[in-house]
């Protein structure tokens, strides 16, 4: 820690050694943080660099498995998130923790009410209400409103002010402005300004530079689940830090990418797609052979997107074509079908993917029972053939193919997602962030079956959250930013530095360097 | 989790072939009725002769074709409360129209079937395209169907003895001695287990019962598979008023309401999940079975009515728990 101490003594907060694991993937290692009171504390990383896990550990959501915190030298553990709220830690989350219809005084104090007599004592409750609004810099918000009739960016401001209202030291802000405009963001700037005059410690989670530029005193870089760096607000360029964002090399556990031939016609291409206001005149085209990524942050429509081609979505605008035929597919059901011959791997595996207490067997047959049956009734011996040649193809390893897929390790149920899908040899493959949570053995063999496919003809347009994957696998890479491809990235252009750049809309001299 | 699982499992590979996919809660189902079974014996000899063995199967009968539609809905994670009218409305349309020359005799069982399926698919429509909870609209379209045999019956006195093709299809035997009831019963069972087992509908019961959204994603057909399953239910309701009305020789209002709460009992005791997903339709023929020695021998005890209905809830409640805290979906 090299973090100059403004105020002379210890730091306000502390954590030291901070592990957390989930099943064999590991969130956080050895991690350690300081915090100080009057200073706002950027934290930056890429996807699943751990700051979601640090903090959720701060605000008392997540228990670690090993490390310590320190609350002004007196050592602290949190099992609730009302345990950290009460010793002085609040947390403004991503996404609003608000309740719609109930009024912006009954949120701010949801859990925690003022009692008289057992029963809520409304006028307090609405006392108590409007300080915390005014503290947030928002008085003009009535106590009284439901949260319902107010816009985002009030909202956004409600949230601040429930987290005030518990009167902590340490506010936390996890990516508290990415739902809102440049001129709501100023505002709640010059609330944080404030709140830092006033001694308290904010930490600071955003995907936004220059807004960290902007508003941080210092900055602490995640990287795998560590701290790899910590300094002053403005002494690092952006391209540096970038770097210390990515700091590692590509291994070698890619297949090679073989040299394409492109004239062959795309399989897959759609003109203008949108949809409502999350995708916007999103133009591509993927070709037979091909292994196209599609990057950028978490939720800038690279979901919606998959969705939508695999006919999930109501009220796409835009044109969908396959084979160079114009198509519009209407469920998943048309999307599968023969001429089309589309496959989805979806992001949720355990609600989206499989039926967690049908049996191995079930779940593989289950997307091509139409092939597998004659009049609706299920050819056995052709179920079974299928089912053995896909175990041994992904080498799907279960104690009995007969117990509930749900007991199977996180990597086996994703390749039985996959496996049901490929039973039905399809032509389009869309994978969404398919290698999240699994170990790293099974995300080889799945880059080897990628590519296989691939080189079998199959069309496969595939969203991941790892740029080093999207950087090993792809032949091409679309990033989207904001429901848009902002940039195309091809061959040996793709790096991750190509991609964190342009995934974080940095600017331009990032860009150039890459 | 995981270790639960797999202990289950390899006790369950101990036991012998036949016996190794046999849901444990069939199994208890199956003891539960020879306990009763047992205790009946030892108030009354009776309790162990065929002709009583027999005559509560023809009784179940009525009740199992009932709850094999209740079965369906179940598994999809619904529920169906149209079950009391929809039956006496099956029952009564059959009666009606019976009352129109031969073409009627001959259209009375298919048209009082008929009417059970159009209320299914209107059921089936509300949930699956109106997305509306199927405990509301089967409750309204129980109503509705109630609403309409009071207007049919009040103005004037239609027919409603049972024609004698409908008395011979409940209470006649093919085979001596055992009731047609129980064959249909039969037949309705041996189709319920190829439809669960065999085919690709069957299996997205299921599927869409463990999870909707999986399903769908997988390419099912979800709406459709959610309107035949009501559909289904409504008919068989409709068919089991019908064997009804054909055992007491005639339609009656309200001849349904005893029906609703031992249907469903009857699924969910045989090891079916409430919530979808899971179960096995042999334990739905354990509990069908269950309930109506329960009601009998309760009856048979001459324990005065009120008694008898706490009694029958308790159990109800007491088996429910059991299975609760047996192996419970991960």
């Amino acid at each position: 820690m090299t973090a100059t101490q403004s105020q002379g003594g210890t730091p306000l907060f502390r954590m030291e050694g901070i592990c957390k694991r989930y099943g064999g993937v590991r969130a956080l290692e050895d991690a350690s943080l300081a915090v100080e009171g009057g200073r706002i504390h950027a934290i930056l990383g890429e996807n699943g660099a751990g700051k979601s896990t640090l903090i959720k550990i701060m605000a008392g959501a997540v228990v670690p498995d090993e490390g310590r915190m320190l609350l002004e030298d007196r050592q602290v553990a949190f099992r609730s998130p009302a345990q950290a709220a009460r010793a002085g830690i609040a947390c403004v989350f991503q996404e609003l923790s608000l309740i719609p219809d109930l009024s912006v005084a009954d949120n701010i104090s949801i859990s925690n009410p003022p009692r008289r007599f057992g029963l809520i004592d409304r006028t307090a409750q609405r006392r108590l209400a409007e300080e915390a609004l005014a503290r947030a810099g928002a008085e003009d918000i009535h106590p009284r409103t439901l949260v319902r009739d107010l816009p985002l960016s009030r909202r956004q401001m409600v949230e601040i002010a429930k987290a005030l209202a518990w009167k902590p030291r340490i506010l936390i802000l996890d990516e508290a402005t990415s739902a809102l405009t440049a001129g709501d963001v100023a505002k709640v700037f010059a609330v944080l300004r404030r709140l830092r005059a006033e001694g308290l410690a904010l930490l600071y989670i955003s995907h936004r530079m220059h807004e960290i530029t902007e508003i941080a005193d210092e900055c602490t870089v995640f990287r795998n689940g560590r701290n790899v760096a910590s300094y002053a607000a403005g002494t690092r360029s952006g391209s540096e830090v970038v770097e210390m964002m990515i700091g590692r090399e590509v291994s070698g556990v890619f297949p090679p990418k073989p040299q394409r031939h492109r004239e062959s016609p795309p399989v897959l291409a759609c003109d203008r797609f949108g949809w409502s206001d999350r995708l916007h005149d999103i133009t591509l085209k993927v070709r037979p052979g091909e292994i196209v990524g599609l990057g950028g942050l978490d939720g800038q429509g690279q979901r919606e997107l998959l969705l939508g081609l695999f006919g999930v979505l109501r009220g796409t605008t835009g044109n969908v074509s396959i084979d160079g035929v114009a198509t519009s597919i209407a469920s998943p059901g048309t999307a599968r079908a023969g001429r089309i011959g589309m496959a989805l791997i979806p992001e949720d595996r355990k609600t989206e993917g499989l039926m967690q207490p049908m049996t191995v067997r079930e779940n593989l047959s289950f997307a091509a029972l139409d092939q597998l049956s004659a009049r609706g009734v299920i050819d056995r011996d052709k179920e079974e053939r299928a089912i053995d040649e896909l175990v041994r193809l992904l080498a799907i390893k279960a104690a009995s193919l007969d117990i509930p897929v749900g007991s199977l390790s996180g990597g086996n149920q994703q390749k039985v997602v996959i496996a049901k899908w490929l039973m039905r040899r399809p032509r389009i493959i869309l994978l969404n962030d398919p290698t999240r949570g699994i170990d790293v053995g099974t995300k080889q063999e799945m880059y080897q079956l990628l590519r296989r496919l691939a080189d079998a003809d199959a069309a496969i347009l595939f969203y991941s959250t790892d740029y080093d994957e999207l950087v090993g696998c792809c032949d091409r890479v679309l990033v989207l930013y904001d429901g848009r491809i902002v940039r195309e990235l091809e061959g040996a252009g793709i790096t991750e530095r190509a991609l964190v750049a342009s995934a974080l809309h940095v600017d331009a001299q990032a860009e150039a360097a890459a | 989790m995981t270790e639960a699982t797999e202990n289950k499992t390899s006790l369950r590979a101990r036991l012998p072939a036949p016996f190794r996919r046999i849901d444990p809660a069939v199994l208890i189902a199956f003891g539960c009725i020879l306990l009763l079974l047992f205790l009946g014996s030892l108030y009354s000899s009776n309790f162990l002769s065929l002709e009583y063995l027999l005559q509560q199967l023809k009784v179940a009968s009525f009740l199992g074709v009932i709850a094999a539609g209740m079965m369906l809905v179940i598994l999809l994670g619904q529920i169906d409360l149209s079950v009391p009218w929809v039956m006496t409305m099956g029952a009564m349309m059959a009666c009606a129209v019976a009352g129109f020359g031969t073409g009627g005799m001959i259209l009375a069982i298919p048209f009082g079937i008929f009417c059970g399926m159009v209320f299914g698919l209107l059921n089936g429509f509300g949930v699956a395209y109106m997305r509306i909870p199927s405990m509301i609209v089967t409750l309204a379209t129980n109503v509705v169907a109630q609403g309409l045999m009071v207007l049919y019956t009040g103005g004037f006195s239609p027919q409603d003895s049972a024609p004698e093709a409908m008395r011979w299809l409940a209470t006649g035997f093919i085979i001596p001695g055992v009731p047609n009831a129980i064959l249909v019963w039969a037949a309705i069972s041996a189709a319920m287990v190829f439809l669960l087992t065999r085919t690709t509908f069957g299996r997205s019961v299921y599927g869409i019962g463990n999870s909707e959204r999986a399903a769908y994603l997988s390419g099912i057909d979800t709406r459709r598979i959610v309107m035949i399953a009501f559909a289904v239910s409504g008919a068989l309701s409709a068919f089991g008023g019908v064997l009804l009305a054909g055992y007491a020789s005639k339609a009656a209002q309200a001849m349904g309401d005893a029906y609703l709460l031992p249907s469903i009992a009857a699924v969910v005791l045989g090891g079916t999940s409430i919530l979808g997903g899971r179960g096995s339709y042999l334990g739905t023929v354990a509990g069908v079975i269950l309930i109506t020695l329960l009601q009998s021998i309760l009856s048979v005890m001459q324990m005065p009515e009120a008694g008898r209905q706490i009694v029958y809830g308790i159990v109800i409640i007491v088996m429910l728990l059991l299975y609760g805290r047996g192996p419970a979906s991960p």
